[in-house]
């Protein structure tokens, strides 16, 4: 190479930098901008492992995890569940969530609630349900809800709840298969069916054990309620159960799922079909029993007293601290079949600003409310033995 | 024949005074036109079940409540108000809370009329429509002594219902302005601590502290909003009629007083 063709070199990658440079520059701008407008990492690192300490250990509480935008919030309600001594928490794991196209996983979501559940020491009772749209019927999808579950989709169901739990077995070991189906609400708006649910876990059981041996299938929570048969609007719970032992539920499931709300009675009350109170439980303990299933464990996965100011069913939040604690001595000596008992709930990912705000036991931005402290007290073992609150004002 | 001047004024102004006259008769059958009472669309086409089926949880008290005759209540007399404005027979569907907005959306009802409060979360199914309640907290104060914000109870005595939502709101002033906070077992006893002059105010929802008005009618007391809790109606997005007549005729009913004379019957 001569000087000339150096010199015709050098400038042919002189003239090539100065047109390139403008695109680097261009180039640089663009990936600049594009990760302004990427998602945020979101990960949250991990605290140091935790091991709930406790005295109680049937205390346990309903989470509202899966529809947390920030995985923060969920480590900060776990840490809480922990501190307050609790060493299991009940979630919600929808099906809708994780297989939104048929056999296309997203686990994300679960992951994260399992990760934190874990590094605080919690152990999970998993509730199943809420159904993708391409479970249901097409043409009755606009008309449906998520809870409405056609009988051609429970093998899909099973399928789904199976990999579920392959995927957590040894973390996640109790699973509720579905939430008060006798309430037409939780049926997908229509009629209620005992022999469907019962057909459903004949479908759900096999595949699940497949999966994880040591799974415990829980059979769902039936929602307290004095429906008459016909109803529109649900069956009384006490009849729905006693159906589904007819309709062949023995031997489809390991354990009972139950909730059973004190609403405006203390929890000593006595229990009777025609009232709904705490120890309604054990009329439907009593069913187990007579079918020969009362050695089965139990597991109270929602209770508690609502404190809101103006529904008829709540109590004030004074009564609200007081029953709560009684019912959770009720359960220590008199339940020994409960192996949890799990208050609903810990926080909403929204508020729905009317009373199921007041179950919950700390508001939106995690300020504790005094049933939080409470339940802590309970199951630290701590007195306090301060009043709480003023003698009425009097002139 | 007019003369030069005035000749010149008829042609300058008749134009001008023409046109003024039109815009007169414009005007006034204009006027005569907006003013003629025109019959709303059919009720079918509002509501296509040929009622108004209304969603609520009669669980609420003094806004829907259940009995044995029947429910009763603010929101149910706020429906049969605009059933009645808009000529159709109603039906209340009750249902618990949580069903409310799936039963919208299944269309087994037309409207939610259950104290509810937006849900933005739902804005892509659902309208909502103005509001006619505001439940919000408010604090209560001597017309004597009138407080009109946290500031104003710098070391002054608030009484409030141990562990409410005005315990929480309070405990959150408190970390801002010094303040005693006087929990009480109850929300009458927190303004049976101000009217017997043992605080200086009361932070309690406005139901509670109207429903304890009208046991203390010649209590000389204020009111201050403090928090926002707006009552409206809910239908189906995809219902745009329903909710233009149901809004419509919420207005209206807002407008004549028809619903501060509910409030009022009620609280």
């Amino acid at each position: 190479m001569n000087s000339i063709q150096r010199g015709m070199m050098g400038s042919i990658l002189t003239q090539s930098l100065h047109s390139l440079l403008p695109w680097l520059l261009r180039l640089s701008l663009g990936v600049f901008l594009f990760r302004g407008f990427a998602e945020p990492v979101t990960a949250v690192p991990l605290d140091p492992p935790q091991r709930v300490i406790t005295q109680k250990p049937q205390v346990c509480v309903h989470t509202r995890l899966i529809d947390e935008v920030y995985e923060g919030v969920i480590q900060r309600s776990l840490q809480m569940v922990r501190e307050m001594g609790a060493d299991t928490i009940v979630e919600f794991f929808p099906w809708a969530y994780a297989e939104p196209a048929k056999g296309q996983y997203d686990w994300s979501n679960f992951d994260r609630i399992v990760k934190h559940a874990r590094n605080q020491g919690l152990h999970i009772i998993a509730r199943m349900g809420l159904v993708p749209g391409w479970a249901r019927p097409e043409a009755e999808v606009a008309n449906s809800t998520l809870n409405t579950l056609p009988a051609e989709s429970y093998a899909d169901f099973a399928r789904f709840v199976s990999v579920f739990a392959e995927r957590y077995a040894g973390v996640i070991d109790q699973i509720i298969i579905w939430n008060e189906p006798n309430l037409a609400f939780e049926w997908g708006f229509q009629q209620v069916d005992p022999a469907g649910y019962v057909r459903l876990l004949h479908a759900v059981y096999e595949p699940i054990h497949t999966a994880n041996p040591n799974a415990q299938v829980l059979a769902a929570p039936l929602a307290p309620t004095l429906e008459p048969p016909g109803s529109p609007n649900g069956l009384h719970d006490l009849i729905y159960l006693e159906a589904l032992y007819e309709a062949g539920i023995q031997g489809y499931y390991d354990a009972m799922a139950m909730h059973t709300y004190g609403f405006t009675e203390p929890p000593e009350t006595p229990p009777a079909p025609t009232a709904l109170n705490f120890r309604r439980a054990e009329l439907l303990h009593e069913i187990m029993t007579r079918y020969g299933d009362g050695d089965l464990p139990v597991y109270i996965t929602e209770t508690g007293w609502n404190d809101h100011p103006r529904w008829t069913k709540a109590v004030r939040p004074s009564l609200r601290v007081q029953y709560t604690v009684d019912a959770f001595r009720w359960a220590e000596n008199h339940w020994p079949w409960a192996e949890k008992v799990c208050i609903w709930a810990f926080r909403y990912p929204a508020p729905t600003n009317n009373y199921p705000d007041n179950f919950t036991l700390v508001n939106g931005d995690f300020q504790p409310r005094p049933i939080y402290t409470a339940i802590q007290n309970f199951a630290l073992g701590r007195s306090t033995g301060e009043a709480l609150w003023l003698p009425a004002p009097s002139g | 024949m007019a003369t030069r001047p005035f000749r010149l004024i008829y042609i300058i102004l008749l134009p001008a005074l023409s046109i003024w006259v039109w815009l007169l008769v414009v005007a006034t059958f204009s006027l005569r036109w907006f003013s003629i009472e025109r019959p709303g669309p059919p009720v079918r086409e509002i509501f296509p079940y040929g009622e108004m089926r209304v969603g609520v949880d009669a669980s609420y008290a003094p806004f829907a409540v259940a009995s044995a005759e029947g429910l009763f209540g603010l929101d149910i007399d706020l429906a049969q108000a605009i059933a009645a404005r808009l000529g159709a027979p109603v039906r209340f569907v009750n249902m618990g809370f949580d069903g409310l907005y799936d039963s919208l959306k299944t269309d087994q009802v037309d409207v939610l009329i259950s104290a509810l409060v937006t849900d933005y979360s739902r804005t892509n199914e659902v309208l909502y429509t103005l509001p006619y309640y505001n439940a919000g907290l408010v604090l209560v104060s001597l017309a004597t002594q009138p407080l009109a914000s946290y500031h104003d109870l710098r070391d002054q005595q608030l009484a409030l219902e141990f562990g409410s939502e005005a315990d929480q709101v309070a405990r959150r002033w408190q970390r801002r302005t010094p303040m005693t906070i006087l929990p009480y077992e109850l929300p009458s006893y927190a303004l049976d601590s101000l009217r017997l002059q043992q605080a200086q105010a009361a932070l309690v929802d406005a139901t509670t502290a109207r429903l304890y008005r009208r046991e203390h009618p010649s209590w000389n007391i204020l009111f201050t909003p403090m928090t926002d809790s707006l009552y409206l109606l809910a239908t189906r997005r995809d219902r745009g009629q329903t909710w233009e007549a149901i809004n419509q005729a919420l207005a209206e009913l807002l407008d004549d007083g028809t619903v501060e004379a509910l409030i009022a019957k009620w609280l």
